[in-house]
């Protein structure tokens, strides 16, 4: 193996790793706020790649625009799934949610299959063979955008975390949500905002998934898996980690593949996973500073 | 676990079991033909779904962990099956495999199981569960001339006679299953496993072996798990791993335990007819439903009827 194909392999690792990444994130704010594994996540990133799709097949729309449409319909639907579904039961412990995320991503996936077929999609623009060649390495456009996308969302959801009143509350909340009541902090307010930036993570998330591999409505549950080996790289409490697994995931699955072959790539990572799951919970990344 | 008394001395559960085994045994003689008999062919799912169902209520419902890797259980007893007869050593409906199967299952549950239940609690020993039923599905997919890849192995299905030997069988299965797990909840054992869901802490405290009694709870669950899958491969005469690892294996016993009341022995019989009924209607009506209703089921029954049919009209 040459340092190019090593380095050309470690670039396509971390730039898809990216989207199991802003996957992770979302995972980690509703985690860390509802204390809920949000086992749907990746089924609603497939949704969101649906929805792209057809704004892109039907109305021609570009699909890194038509984030500043599915992103903020993704911030209501989650509030109404939230309202609708989570409300009653985040009371009574984890059994009940974890259920319904279940049964959420296999009522979601079945009613993609029938509504839209199981074949899968995929979104041919003019940029998607567009690449960079940048010190002898090929770098796709698309890949590419999914990391700045990736990288701003963070930011972003990071800044309002730490710099808004909202995100102070949700912050507070997911310190201890008891504390956070004595202050005058509503919990269905904040596990609505906290469960909103899931949803809309996880519809840049779809955008991300829709330019760059062909999709479909299976997809959705292996996407889940991905996202919460991601997650349990970085740390189920950080954000950062969660990028960090996330692009770790895809550097992993970028070796593996290379040297075994694709299936095999999956079950390794399937098989990191229960080890970090079993010898080192907290994640890889756990710095002094994080608190859990 | 459940009040009541029939004729002031037989606890309800048993005169129930044992009034559905009498129905079960006669019921064959009474259909003409039982060949074409609908009925036998819906109760032959209904038992399966039970049995399938008493696995995961075992561990979920009356050990609090939830497992929702039941679909490699079920998987790993079809695939022994399909294995052990196209080798030649195994036979239709022979004993020796179907057991064989089971315990393929139980030893899969033990040695996942101790690694995994000693050291993840609650959404994490979910997760866990569920990338194990992943990784068996690649390992399958991967295993070449031995699985059958991708397209699984297929077996004679010559060997077929009739529809009544599935149908006692699973009826066999069902009951012992039901059987099991009351006699379980009625001894200390069952009285430990329930400590354990209701607080763990306080179960070690007073002495329960924690970690033995779940990997036990959990390796019969996945016996039980196991023998349904030998049963499908034996009904289908075909094991493939998108059919028999897929995550459904996992969700039905779920809604049916969810529907009909986790933690009682009756509620997943309850759950499994009420589900297949479900099923069977959206078939004839809304075929295109069908997939979908298993998800929609799950969400309403745990928002509305948190503790299933049986639980509600229990008041418990």
């Amino acid at each position: 193996m040459t340092v190019d194909t090593l380095l050309q392999l470690l670039i396509n690792g971390i730039l898809f790793g990216t989207m199991y990444g802003i996957a992770a994130i979302g995972l980690s704010v509703i985690f860390g706020i509802m204390h809920i594994i949000f086992l749907a996540q990746g089924t609603m990133i497939v949704l969101a790649a649906y929805c792209c799709y057809w704004l892109f097949k039907l109305y021609g729309m570009n699909p890194y625009l038509s984030a500043f449409v599915i992103v903020p319909a993704f911030l209501v639907l989650g509030q109404v799934l939230y309202h609708g579904l989570f409300r009653r039961v985040s009371v009574s412990g984890r059994f009940p949610s974890l259920l319904i995320a279940f049964g959420l991503m296999s009522l979601l996936e079945n009613l993609m299959s029938v509504l839209w077929t199981p074949n899968p999609r995929a979104i041919d623009a003019v940029y998607s063979s567009y690449g960079i060649t940048l010190l002898n390495l090929n770098i796709s456009f698309t890949r590419l955008m999914a990391f700045i996308m990736a990288i701003v969302a963070a930011g972003a959801v990071t800044l309002f975390l730490k710099k808004t009143l909202l995100g102070m509350a949700v912050r507070a909340a997911s310190e201890n949500m008891e504390s956070a009541m004595l202050v005058g902090i509503t919990p269905h307010r904040v596990n609505s905002v906290a469960f909103a930036i899931g949803m809309a993570l996880a519809g840049l998330a779809g955008i991300a998934v829709a330019t760059v591999y062909p999709f479909d409505p299976g997809f959705g549950f292996i996407f889940s898996l991905k996202a919460m080996i991601a997650l349990a790289l970085g740390g189920m409490g950080s954000l950062i980690g969660a990028l960090a697994g996330g692009i770790l995931l895809g550097a992993i699955e970028s070796f593996s593949s290379y040297i075994f072959s694709g299936a095999w790539a999956d079950a390794i990572g399937y098989a990191v996973f229960l080890l970090v799951l079993m010898f080192k919970p907290e994640g890889l990344f756990v710095s002094s500073s994080n608190k859990d | 676990m459940t009040p009541g008394k029939f004729a002031g001395k037989i606890p309800l559960p048993l005169a129930i079991i044992v009034a559905f085994a009498a129905v079960g045994c006669i019921l064959p003689r009474l259909v003409q033909d039982t060949e074409s008999s609908y009925l036998i062919y819906v109760l032959f799912q209904i038992f399966l779904f039970i049995t399938l169902a008493q696995g995961w209520n075992l561990v979920a419902g009356y050990t609090g962990q939830i497992s929702l890797g039941q679909h490699a259980f079920f998987g790993s007893g079809a695939y022994v099956t399909a294995m052990f007869w196209n080798s030649g050593l195994g036979g239709y409906f022979d004993p020796f495999t179907i057991l064989l199967s089971g315990f393929a299952a139980t030893l899969l549950a033990i040695l996942i199981g101790i690694p995994l239940l000693s050291r993840l609690r609650g959404d994490y020993f979910a997760l866990g569960t569920l990338g194990l039923g992943e990784i068996l599905r690649v390992i399958v997919i991967q295993g070449g001339a031995i699985t059958g890849g991708s397209s699984g192995l297929i077996l004679p299905s010559s060997a077929y006679t009739s529809i009544t030997i599935y149908y006692y069988y699973s009826l066999a299965l069902a009951l012992f299953a039901t059987l099991t797990v009351y006699l379980i909840t009625k001894s200390r054992r069952g009285l430990a496993l329930v400590a354990v869901r209701d607080c763990e802490i306080a179960a070690a405290a007073s002495g329960i072996h924690i970690l033995k009694y779940k990997v036990v709870a959990f390796a019969i669950g996945a016996f039980f798990t196991g023998l349904c899958g030998s049963l499908q491969a034996y009904y289908l005469f075909q094991v493939s791993a998108p059919n028999f690892f897929s995550l459904n294996w996992t969700l039905y016993p779920v809604i049916i335990c969810v529907l009909g009341g986790v933690g009682t022995v009756i509620g997943p019989i309850v759950g499994a007819f009420v589900l297949t009924a479900l099923f069977e209607v959206s078939k004839e009506w809304l075929p295109m439903i069908h997939p979908i209703l298993s998800g929609v089921l799950v969400v309403v029954v745990i928002i509305f009827l948190p503790g299933g049919i049986l639980r509600t009209k229990l008041q418990r």
